[in-house]
Parts: C-alpha cells; sequence; structure tokens
C-alpha cells in the first residue's frame, strides 16, 4: 500500500512517493506541463517505480485556480445583483493602488459591467424580504445568457448570507436555461457579510470553476488509463485537503494549495525535530512565501488577495514577496536599483540556464559567487552556464561602477533585505519577535539565502528539512483532510444568550459532519474546533476568539474577547461588544507517514566531503568544501564557510555559521559570532 | 565618506521599514476607531532641518506637509532640546493641516547629537469645538473648530507634561480615547527610536545620515532633470472655490504663476482671494504640499518619497489669503484648497507637458453626512460618507472610476452597504456609477459613484460639506468637463427637492421614508472626444459608461439598432459637430475680471447676437477653450459695447490658452444645475 504526493509549480512537478510498508520515500522533479498539468504529472509517475493498484491515496497541490487568475483567462462569466447595486464588482472598495501617480491606470474588473445584470429582489440585514425575487427576471436574463455563450455565472444578492433563498431560487431557473454552465452562489462560497469581499470570492470562483472541472476530469481519465483507481484529493487553502468533486465546484479554496502544503510539511517536521516554532521561507523562482508557526500552529487569515482581487476564504496566513532566484536586478533612472517583482521566469530564465536570457538574476548572482554549483544539473534538468551569469551582471555593475562580484553579492543583499521586510510583515509588525524562532527554509532557492535571511533578522537557527525541493509535496502527505464553515449573524454580546451561541454553532457541526461522513472518516477521526469573529460596536474589523461547542457562559466569552484584543491592541474600551461571525473548522484526521530512519552507518564529514571551491563571502574569495548531504553523519558539526549540495538544492553556510545533520535529518545551522542584536 | 550603492538602497529599505513598523505600532495601540480602522493617520521620518526622509503607505495629504509643523518646532525649540523630550501640536497656522490632525514629532539623538525626529499626524475624532467631532461646515473663526496646540513639550527629559495635557484633554470629546491616541503616537515613535539605534549601532551613525544624504540628493537630482527637461517660462493658470456669501453664490479665485527657470520652479499664488469666514481656507503648509504632490506625482511617481524631489520647487503662499490662512479665520478646508491647488498646478503643466498631465480630479474631498436620533433604537446615529470621484483622463488611458485621488494614498472610498444597513437606520437603495459623469475625451473622464440612501427615521438630517458642485473638474486637450457633484432629496412621495447652496448643506432636515441622493464629481476628459476611436464609444455604451445621446452629441458617434457603430453616419456627425462648434475672434484687452464681495472673478462679455447664437444668458458659466492645455472659466456677461463676433480676453487669459489675439477661442456652456439622472448627459455638454 502507497500514497502519491504531486505538487505542480510554474516550472516544475514534484512527486512524493511513499511505500507504507517499507516506509521508503521516493522524490523526483519533472518539467511541468503548463498546457495541460496532467501530462507532466504522468510522466512523473511513469518514472517512479510503483505499482499502481497498491496506491491508496493520491493527493494534488495544483496551481490551475491561481494561475487562471492571475492570467485572466478564466470563464466566460455574468453576474447576477441585487437591483441598484450592479457595480459592487466594477468599483470594489474604490481605493488607489498606484499612490503618486497621476495616471494610474483603471482596475480591470474580473467580469465586464456588461455581463453584470441586475435583477428585482432585496432582502434586510435579518434576512426577511422586502422585495421578492423577480423569477421572471431571472428567467429573461437566463434566456439571453444562453445565447451570449457563457460559461459561469455568479449569483451575488445582498444579505444572502442571512438568507440563501433568493441566491438558490435564481441559481436554479439560471441552471434550467444553462445546464453546462457552473452556476455559484455567494451564499454557498462564503455565507459571510460585507458584500465586495464575498462578490469577489464568489465571482472568482465561478470564474475559474470551469477549467477546473475540465482539468480535473482531464486528470482522472488519465490516471485511471494508469491503472490508478485511488480516490484523488486537492490540497486547500486551509492546510487540509479535500476529494477532488468537492474542489470542482469549490475551486477558489484550492487558490494557495501548494504554498499550504509546504506550511503543513513545515509544521511536522518542527513538531519532530523538536522546533515548534519556525519561520517558514519557501523561495521559489518568481517568489517566496514566509509563514509564522508558533507551537506547530500556523495562523489564519481571511484576508487573501489573487491580483487584485480579494478572497475571504479562511486560509494560511502566508505573506509572499515578488522575489525569487529568477528575480530580474535592475538600475531606474537614477540610481535606484530594484531585485524583483520582474522575473525571468523558466523561460527564457536566468542568464546562466543559456536560453537566451540576458538580464541578471538572483540565480546569476548564486551562480556567479560559487554558491550555486555548475557541475549539477539544476532540478536534474538544466545545466548553468557560468560564463552567461557573468556577462548579464558584470554588465549591470558596470552602469553603477561595481565590478562582477560585487554586484553579485549586491542583488543577492537587496534580495535578503526584502525577504526580511516579508519576514519582519508576519512578525516584529505584529509585535512578535523573529528572533525567538528558527528559520525553516525550502524550495529550491531557499537553502541558498536561508542564512543570510536569518543574520539580517538576527535569528540564529536555521532548518533545512531533508527534500527541501520537494518538501511541498511531502506536505501533501501529511495533510489531514480539513473544511471551514463560517456563518454572519450580527449581535451585540448583550442580546444573545449562550443558548443562541450553541444554536448556531450546532448548525454549522452539522455542516462539518455530513462533509466529514461523505469523505468516509468514523466519528473518532472527526475534530472541530469553533471560533466567533468578534469585535467592538464600531469597529469594521473583527478578531477571532476560539470557543466550545458546548459553551454556556457568556461573560467568559466577554473576557476570551478582552484577552486577544488587548495582546493585540494593548488596551480594551467599554464599548459593547459585537459577535459578527461563526466559524467551525472541521477536520477528519488522517495517518502520517513516519519519517524514514536515516541510515548513517559509518558516514564520516571526511567522506561526505566531495571537493572544494573558491566561493565569495562579503568580498573575499575563500576555499569552501563541498559537502554531500546524503553522505554526512548526524550530530557532526561543521563550520563554515561550506556548502552542502544534494539533488535539487544546495545550502550556504557562511562565515560565522556552523552545520549539523539532526537525528531526523535536518540540516540545522547556527551562528555563533557575527553581530549581536 | 564613500557609500556603496548597495549599502544606499538597503538603508533606504531599511528607514522604510521602520516608518512600517510605526504604522504597525500606531494601529496596534490607538483608540480613535478612524486611526486603526479607517487608516487616518501616517507616520513620516524626518530630518532634523525638516525634510522628509522616509514615508510608507502613509497619506500624502498628512506627510508631505509635516515638514512645516517640525521647522516650527525647532524654531521654537532650537537648541533647547534634549533627549526624553517630546513635542505635540497641531496648529494651522504654524505647519498644520486642521486641527484633527495632532502630531506627535519625537527628536532622536545618537551619541549627543539630533539626528532624526520620527512623527505621527493622526486625526484625532474630537478636539472640542462647536460641534461633536470638531468639523464644522460653520465655523467662522478657527476657536470654533476645537483646541489649537502650537507645538509644546508635551514630554520634557522622559516626563509628562502633566498641566498641558490636562487643560488639553478638558478641552475634547471623550478625553479618555484621545489619551490613548496620544500613546499609540508616542509607543509609535519609540519603536522608531530603538530602530534608528539598531542601525547607528550596525552601520554607523555617519554612514546612516550619508546615504540619507545621498538618497534625498538622487532624488532632487531625478527633480532637477525633469524640471530642466521644461521651457523656461511663467505658466499661468487659474480656478476657483465655491462659497455662498450671504446666501448669495461667490466664486473665489484661486490664480497660478509658475515660473520654470533652468532646474527650478516657483508656484506663485499672488492675487489667491482673501480668506474668508467659512471653512474654505487652508494653510501655507497645506498649499506648498499640495503643489509638491502634484509635481511628484506628475514627473516622478516610482520613485519612494522624500524631501529630494522637492527641493527644487518654492511656493509663494500670500498670509491672508485662502491658501495661507491667519488668525482667526478657521482652517477646515485642507481637502478643498488641496485639491485646488493639484487642479493649478495640472492646468499650468497642461500647457508644457500635455502627455504627462491628466484631466481634473474630482474636485473635492465630498464629506457627506446623514444623522439624527434613531428613536426604534433609541440611539444618536452619524453615517460619514466620502465617496469619490472619477480621476482625470490622460493620453494612454480613461480615467479610473471612482477612485481615490493622488493625495489620498490608499483610503477607501467605498462603504460596505451590508456593514451600513447593519449599524444605520439606512437603506441604499441604489450603488452605481453616475452614466455620462466622467468627462468627454479622445481619453473619457473616469465616472463619480451616485448612491441613493432611504432614511428608516424620522428627525435625521443631511449635510454636505464640498465643492465642485458648480465648477466642475476641467478636461484638457480639449478634453470636455466631468459633472459636478450633486445632491437631492426624493421625498417619500417621489417628489424632488434640491438646495439653493448647491456642495454646502447643514443640516437639512429629512422625512421617514424619504431617499437622499449623493453624487461625486467626475474627472475631466483628454483630447477631443470627436478623435475618441468610435469602437471605444461603442463599448463605452455597452458597458453603460456613456448614453447613446451622449455617444452621439458629445462623441459624434451614431450606433445603429444593434449597438454597432454607423461609420458613414458617424464622420458626417463628426464634421458636423466639428463645424457648428461655436467660436470667436479674440481681442485684446486690459482686464477680463469682475470684483464681488470678496474676491475677483473671469468674466466673458458677449454682444448680445452672439450670446443668442450660443444660447448663452447673463451669468452663465462657461468655459473658453483653445483645446491646446486646460480651458479656462468665466461668468457670463452681455454687453452691447461688445464687437459681434469678438471675445475680449485679458493677457493672461491668451498665456494660458496658448493662443495670439486675433486667433479664434471656442465658448462653451457649462449647465450649473444637474438634478436627477437623466438629465446628467445634457450636462456634460
Amino acid at each position: 500500500m502507497s500514497w502519491l504526493g504531486v505538487d505542480v509549480g510554474g516550472t516544475f512537478t514534484d512527486l512524493v512517493f511513499l511505500d507504507r510498508e517499507s516506509g521508503r520515500l521516493q522524490v523526483l522533479k519533472t518539467p511541468s506541463t503548463l498546457n495541460d498539468q496532467s501530462e507532466g504529472i504522468l510522466v512523473g509517475i511513469g518514472r517512479l517505480s510503483l505499482e499502481p493498484a497498491g496506491i491508496e491515496r493520491i493527493v494534488h497541490g495544483t496551481t490551475i485556480a491561481t494561475n487562471t487568475a492571475l492570467e485572466g483567462d478564466g470563464a466566460r462569466l455574468a453576474v447576477l445583483a441585487t437591483e441598484g447595486h450592479r457595480d459592487v464588482l466594477v468599483v470594489g472598495r474604490g481605493n488607489r493602488m498606484a499612490i503618486y501617480n497621476i495616471k494610474a491606470p483603471p482596475n480591470r474588473p474580473l467580469v465586464p459591467r456588461s455581463r453584470c445584470f441586475e435583477v428585482r429582489e432585496r432582502l434586510q440585514v435579518d434576512g426577511t424580504t422586502t422585495v421578492p425575487l423577480d423569477e421572471e427576471g431571472v428567467a429573461a436574463i437566463g434566456r439571453h445568457l444562453a445565447c451570449a455563450g457563457i460559461e459561469a455565472v455568479a449569483v451575488c444578492f445582498l444579505h444572502s448570507y442571512a438568507n440563501p433563498d433568493h441566491e438558490r431560487r435564481a441559481a436554479e431557473i439560471l441552471s434550467s436555461f444553462l445546464p453546462d454552465a457552473v452556476v455559484t452562489t455567494s451564499s454557498e462560497v462564503l455565507p459571510e457579510y460585507r458584500e465586495y469581499e464575498r462578490f469577489s470570492t464568489t465571482a472568482l470562483n465561478a470564474y475559474v470553476a470551469p477549467r477546473m472541472r475540465r482539468y480535473l476530469g482531464e486528470l482522472n481519465t488519465r490516471l485511471m488509463s494508469a491503472g490508478i483507481s485511488a480516490p484523488l484529493s486537492i490540497m486547500t487553502s486551509n492546510g487540509g485537503t479535500l476529494p477532488a468533486r468537492r474542489v470542482e465546484s469549490m475551486p477558489v479554496l484550492s487558490m494557495l494549495s501548494g504554498p499550504a502544503a509546504g506550511v503543513i510539511a513545515a509544521s511536522f517536521i518542527g513538531q519532530a525535530a523538536n522546533f515548534p516554532d519556525l519561520i517558514t521561507c519557501d523561495m521559489g523562482g518568481t517568489s517566496t512565501d514566509v509563514c509564522l508557526v508558533r507551537g506547530g500552529e500556523f495562523g489564519m487569515t481571511t484576508d487573501g488577495r489573487v491580483a487584485a482581487f480579494p478572497v475571504k476564504i479562511r486560509q494560511i496566513d502566508i505573506n509572499t514577496v515578488g522575489a525569487g532566484g529568477g528575480s530580474i536586478a535592475a538600475i531606474g533612472s537614477g540610481t535606484f536599483l530594484t531585485v524583483g517583482p520582474r522575473s525571468a521566469k523558466a523561460f527564457p530564465g536566468p542568464a546562466c540556464f543559456g536560453r537566451g536570457g540576458a538580464e541578471p538574476t538572483v540565480t546569476d548572482a548564486n551562480v556567479l559567487l560559487g554558491r550555486l554549483g555548475t557541475e549539477q544539473l539544476l532540478g536534474g534538468e538544466i545545466g548553468l552556464d557560468r560564463e552567461a551569469a557573468e556577462v548579464a551582471v558584470a554588465q549591470l555593475g558596470e552602469k553603477i561602477g561595481l565590478s562582477a562580484e560585487q554586484m553579485a553579492e549586491g542583488i543577492l543583499r537587496i534580495v535578503v533585505v526584502s525577504m526580511a521586510g516579508a519576514i519582519k510583515e508576519i512578525s516584529v509588525l505584529r509585535g512578535i519577535d523573529p528572533r525567538d524562532f528558527a528559520l525553516l527554509s525550502y524550495g529550491g532557492a531557499g537553502p541558498l539565502q536561508a542564512a543570510a535571511i536569518a543574520e539580517e533578522l538576527g535569528m540564529r537557527t536555521v532548518v533545512i528539512p531533508p527534500m527541501p525541493g520537494n518538501f511541498s509535496a511531502f506536505g501533501l502527505l501529511v495533510a489531514d483532510v480539513r473544511r471551514d464553515f463560517v456563518r454572519t449573524k450580527v449581535r451585540t454580546v448583550d442580546t444573545l444568550s449562550p443558548a443562541d451561541i450553541r444554536e448556531t454553532l450546532s448548525g454549522l457541526l452539522e455542516e462539518g459532519e455530513e462533509e466529514l461522513e461523505a469523505a468516509g472518516f468514523p466519528t473518532a477521526r472527526r475534530r472541530f474546533a469553533a471560533t466567533l469573529d468578534m469585535r467592538y460596536s464600531g469597529q469594521s474589523f473583527e478578531l477571532s476568539v476560539p470557543v466550545a461547542a458546548d459553551a454556556n457562559d457568556m461573560s467568559k466569552i466577554v473576557k476570551d474577547f478582552e484577552a486577544v484584543y488587548e495582546l493585540r491592541y494593548g488596551g480594551t474600551t467599554a464599548a459593547a461588544i459585537e459577535i459578527v461571525s461563526y466559524r467551525l473548522a472541521a477536520w477528519g484526521l488522517s495517518d502520517k507517514p513516519r519519517l524514514p530512519a536515516i541510515d548513517t552507518q559509518g558516514q564520516t564529514i571526511e567522506a561526505a566531503t566531495m571537493g572544494a571551491r573558491s566561493v565569495v563571502f562579503d568580498g573575499a574569495s575563500l576555499p569552501t568544501p563541498i559537502i554531500d548531504r546524503g553522505r554526512m553523519p548526524p550530530e557532526r558539526s561543521v563550520a563554515g564557510p561550506a556548502i552542502v549540495e544534494e539533488a535539487g538544492s544546495s545550502t550556504v553556510v557562511p562565515p560565522g555559521w556552523s552545520v549539523k545533520l539532526d537525528q531526523i535529518g535536518c540540516l540545522v545551522l547556527s551562528r555563533h559570532g557575527g553581530r549581536v542584536q | 565618506m564613500i557609500i556603496d550603492p548597495i549599502t544606499l538602497e538597503v538603508l533606504t529599505q531599511g528607514l522604510i521599514s521602520i516608518v512600517r513598523e510605526m504604522r504597525a505600532t500606531v494601529c496596534r495601540t490607538a483608540s480613535s476607531v478612524a486611526i486603526y480602522d479607517a487608516k487616518d493617520f501616517s507616520c513620516g521620518l524626518f530630518a532634523p532641518d525638516s525634510q522628509v526622509v522616509a514615508q510608507s503607505e502613509d497619506i500624502g495629504a498628512h506627510v508631505v506637509p509635516l515638514p512645516w509643523s517640525v521647522r516650527s518646532a525647532m524654531e521654537k525649540f532650537g537648541a533647547d532640546l534634549r533627549p526624553g523630550d517630546v513635542i505635540l501640536s497641531n496648529d494651522p497656522y504654524t505647519g498644520g493641516t486642521h486641527l484633527n490632525d495632532v502630531t506627535v514629532i519625537f527628536p532622536v539623538f545618537q551619541d549627543g547629537r539630533l539626528i532624526f525626529f520620527p512623527a505621527v499626524r493622526a486625526h484625532w475624532a474630537d478636539v472640542g469645538g462647536m460641534v461633536p467631532g470638531s468639523m464644522s461646515g460653520k465655523a467662522t473663526e478657527i476657536y470654533q473648530e476645537g483646541v489649537r496646540i502650537p507645538p509644546v513639550k508635551i514630554q520634557e527629559a522622559g516626563r509628562i507634561n502633566q498641566a498641558a495635557l490636562d487643560i488639553l484633554l478638558s478641552n475634547m470629546r471623550v478625553p479618555e480615547e484621545r489619551l490613548g491616541d496620544l500613546q499609540a503616537s508616542l509607543a509609535s515613535c519609540r519603536v522608531a527610536e530603538k530602530r534608528i539605534h539598531e542601525i547607528c549601532a550596525r552601520y554607523g551613525v555617519g554612514v546612516l545620515l550619508e546615504a540619507v544624504r545621498l538618497d534625498l540628493d538622487r532624488s532632487e537630482a531625478r527633480m532637477r532633470a525633469c524640471i530642466t527637461g521644461l521651457p523656461d517660462g511663467v505658466y499661468r493658470f487659474e480656478d476657483y472655490l465655491e462659497t455662498y456669501i450671504g446666501g448669495n453664490f461667490e466664486p473665489l479665485l484661486l490664480p497660478l504663476a509658475l515660473t520654470v527657470a533652468g532646474d527650478r520652479m516657483i508656484a506663485d499664488f499672488t492675487g489667491a482671494s482673501p480668506q474668508v469666514p467659512f471653512p474654505v481656507n487652508s494653510t501655507a503648509a497645506v498649499a506648498a504640499a499640495s503643489v509638491f504632490i502634484a509635481v511628484k506625482s506628475i514627473f516622478d511617481p516610482a520613485a519612494p518619497l522624500n524631501q529630494g524631489s522637492f527641493r527644487p520647487i518654492e511656493v509663494n503662499a500670500p498670509p491672508g489669503s485662502i491658501v495661507n490662512v491667519q488668525r482667526p479665520a478657521p482652517a477646515g478646508s485642507h481637502g478643498e484648497i488641496r485639491k485646488r491647488v493639484i487642479a493649478t498646478m495640472v492646468g499650468a503643466l497642461s500647457q508644457v507637458v500635455p502627455d504627462l498631465v491628466a484631466g481634473d480630479l474630482c474636485r473635492t474631498s465630498f464629506h457627506n453626512l446623514i444623522g439624527g436620533y434613531d428613536a426604534k433604537r433609541r440611539r444618536e446615529w452619524v453615517h460619514y460618507e466620502w465617496s469619490a470621484g472619477g480621476n482625470g483622463a490622460f493620453r494612454e488611458n480613461d480615467g479610473p472610476s471612482a477612485m481615490a485621488t493622488i493625495d489620498w494614498g490608499d483610503l477607501v472610498t467605498v462603504q460596505s452597504t451590508e456593514v451600513i444597513e447593519t449599524r444605520m437606520p439606512l437603506v441604499v437603495e441604489t450603488s452605481r456609477l453616475a452614466i455620462d459623469s466622467g468627462g468627454a475625451g479622445t481619453t473619457r473622464g473616469g465616472l463619480s459613484m451616485q448612491r441613493s440612501m432611504r432614511v428608516l427615521a424620522a428627525d435625521s438630517r443631511y449635510s454636505l460639506l464640498s465643492d465642485g458642485a458648480v465648477v466642475p473638474a476641467f478636461g484638457v486637450m480639449g478634453g470636455l468637463s466631468g459633472v459636478q457633484v450633486g445632491a437631492w432629496i426624493e421625498a417619500a412621495d417621489g417628489a424632488i427637492e434640491g438646495f439653493d447652496t448647491p456642495g454646502k448643506i447643514a443640516g437639512h432636515p429629512m422625512g421617514d421614508g424619504s431617499v437622499v441622493v449623493i453624487r461625486a464629481a467626475g474627472g475631466g476628459g483628454y483630447g477631443d472626444p470627436l478623435l475618441r476611436p468610435p469602437a471605444s464609444v461603442q463599448e463605452d455604451v455597452e458597458e453603460g459608461y456613456v448614453s447613446l445621446q451622449a455617444a452621439r452629441d458629445l462623441y459624434g458617434v451614431k450606433l445603429d439598432a444593434k449597438g454597432v457603430v454607423d461609420l458613414v453616419t458617424t464622420e458626417a456627425l463628426r464634421r458636423r459637430l466639428r463645424e457648428a462648434r461655436f467660436t470667436l475672434t479674440t481681442v485684446l484687452v486690459d482686464d477680463s475680471y469682475e470684483a464681488g464681495a470678496v474676491s475677483r472673478r473671469r468674466i466673458c462679455r458677449l454682444h448680445p447676437s452672439d450670446a443668442a447664437i450660443a444660447g448663452l444668458q447673463a451669468d452663465d458659466l462657461v468655459e473658453i477653450d483653445a483645446r491646446q492645455a486646460a480651458p479656462l472659466r468665466a461668468w457670463l456677461r452681455i454687453d452691447p459695447s461688445i464687437k459681434a463676433g469678438t471675445l475680449p480676453i485679458d493677457q493672461v487669459g491668451l498665456t494660458i490658452l496658448k493662443i495670439l489675439p486675433g486667433q479664434r477661442l471656442e465658448v462653451r456652456r457649462i449647465a450649473t444645475v444637474i438634478l436627477p439622472q437623466e438629465l446628467l448627459a445634457r450636462a456634460a455638454e
């Protein structure tokens, strides 16, 4: 029996295969096939040695939803809106993206105004009807849309979180005219108040749904024909997995599919390696994702965004910065030096890929400084051309009077500052000191920069997990099934009794039980956690406060809120307290893989040292040993400078740092000297 | 000392990151909802000589004028500052904006030397004065707008100046909340102090200060290069603010003479209307900062903001005028003065760099207040609404619709209907872009937001403190005006009720079930609308941005029954419209102005027969345009002594329009009373 994890990224498709009997893990990287991602997946599966019939489950991290939204090539979409409110999605919140720019271009809405239709209907805040749904009006729009080649419709009515009847009925009528289209309602996607954010989430869901449906259908067919009949699950943004058919209708849940898998893997490894407090740093080709994990728990947020569009789905609180290995360094007018957000992507790629890229990137700087060796193929596929890297970097340096080496170190310093900035946003800016955390770095480019980023933030420990290049795919194998439910009912606490709270929560619990029942989890493997979104009256944002499903004391709820509020804002006020939304997370607990024991019998550092090359640190060329991670003995510390190489990744250990392999196979870097903060 | 470009970049980013941390600290600790929720506050780092060194996602309207407050503080305390001192100030007359913006200036020392001032300017929800919230549309003196705080040491050698604090808080509503806001600003500055010390420990204070010097110098060099590229000369423009003196409409003149000399620029507002005892005035700091915001947004939008960009620019705002208010006149109108100063800059620069400017932005900060006593819920309520208008069109693109303007940072301007209805006895019946509200042009001005709200409580009142209700946002290069701000009441029986003083409404009573409709102003167009590609006009009609009537009458585009451009008819229509433009021959005269009760205004004298041909009447607001830059606005006078077919105009007017005496000019009427939606298309003409 075995499990398979597949994570498709922009450049590479990563596969992790676990044979549950032997505990053996196989990992593999293969180029992504962007026209049809399922093609690359099958190529990868073909290259693994596995018994198709023995696969029990496949968990998939996919970028289909995100890419469709970012590239703007989703469905031909129409929106049904409450009369008078056609423009909610067109104008958004009326804020400005380019602050001091008299030529800021207009925002491009996801759906043109001409495909937003108003329908006579109106609900009040409490869900009571003031204007009944004009069913004939909906039918007329349905008939019109049937002739207009519409592939998806988002039904977005005001106050539908309080009463979904109008939306459901309108969807029913529309579906009768548009049997092949995806028709989504905002009350089903996100029954939470604030119309722009709810409608945006709903419209995005509808926009990406037809493509997700086609893709998952295609993938399923290919898997079947390869003899794999195991159920397919998709990684979702909340760090859980859901059956593929659920994600077909709710693809918006998978916007952070890949990054979420990485965080799940990080918190799993963190527990195993005894680093419960971590900051994760997943550095890929065009962007870097960072996330704070405390006591093994990652934070959640509902403030997500894809391009300019809010996604209010509850998701892991991951901060993304537009800089990675492929980020291009450039000099603007004056001497303003920037690295990213422009990226050389997979094609033409960095100059050192030798595919015609001429502008210097972070990867070129790493190659030029000797941190990334040219003997290995990057990701097992791409040869690296040091000379091409040097030409590109030198040309840029010349413009500001720097040598190629100085320029390369400069590019790395700037990229490190922007990564450190992203980490500050999720730590320092929330009153959390990053020096109390270890930096867990993965992704193709992560281990190259990790020590420098830690140094910039005064952090003393860096952890590079096993298989850093395939780490997110590993997360797919350790994730539980998870679904988040929400209900908005705005009331001040003095008008509520514990029975009211229990009633709303039990409604959510029922939904959760149903979902897990359908996914085949016995009662013993179900877990639930409820929270309340609360605030002081007059505020327009809420804090999440944990609550017991059988709450029986309002004063405890109030006290818990005040404690959370005080922690965040340093004090409380006398204003009335409101409960805005009720949330429930429902988990179906899956078996976890055991990490393979590392076999290090008789290994020595000397034997693991493959040779040396000269690597530039702080302007000085230092002879630096190159160590093969696979042959390192555990618990033997090596002082930097050193480079630890493995398939798919290189870890830089700068002077002042040391590295050792721990008992479960993580590389642990520690800072000794250096400045004290 | 030589600093490599990489360290320069790292330190520059480091300082911006300090400001980010300051912002986060304010959000975490402030007590006013307006601060931590609506983000009506800004942080920045300033040099001892008052220059702004770094900001992040802060509001230009706060940060850019802040150096004047820092300078006033330095003039007052100068060498007398010690570690542990903190300065508090809100005084408009010594560098502030309006009294609600309270500023904490925090000297940071390294090795006994004053190196930076972190500062926080935050909007306190109340600073005393005649009305709750302190901002009154009826103030005739500053004393009615709240407590004035000249620069004072609110903390001295680490000890709070309790006497000063007690006096201040005793004169503000909800004093415990104000104390919380003050502590938030102090905490934020302390964080900055700590981080600055960390940077000094790591890089050395010398390196840090040198990096700041280089960073400011390179911004300065970029701006000087931009200005050097402009032909030397004096470029002029003029615009108006709106008041009702003794109940009668009076436009207040704001003229600009913008001198470009080599790599320097001087913006001179000599001739501006004297200050008035109404909330229409603002301060010299606000006027100058608005010049800077315009220059930054036009010439150098990409780089982070610092004072270097503004060194080549000098601003002259005459004391006692609406742009340099003196005691005791009210100073609450920074939102309007700012937008009008930006407009004059755009108008003047449109004569020089038409490719870099945009049509005028939507004129006003548009403060609407609806409120009263809700008998059902037994509580007082106020809904504050500041819907955005349209932004100006520019050569490459249409202007963004309903989006915060360049002086507003990233402020949210569309409030959630579901949230409003949860909190207020209001139903938002409609919230749509106003069709035809964007100025017509080759590229179209942005549309404005129009919202109608039904009041579900007896004894409610509506107030509006706005501008741009009479004089609309202008287009440039032949682009037309956007639509003005509008507001009216639809009674429960459907009757429509307008206001005698558009844009300035104080506590107008509204019946239970009646609807107030508010429309922000549209942005100005860019270029001749008859040159807009017919396909774009067709698309605008499809999308509902432009009506069929406006497509035909303003753009000369005829759409067939299927909504597709009829090219042949369109071509003929465009020719006819072009020929039908009403033009006159200019004749140079000495003076084109007329004095009102307070201010001068430009007038357009026509022979009665010309007025009749053009369908113009005395007192009409007209636009005089040569389609080579921004147009002039004037009020019509019918005068038989003027020769038929001619238009007398002064040299300033000719300069602004870029023409010579004897050349022809176009005169267009601007509709000034615009009520319901159906009339908008007509208004745009």
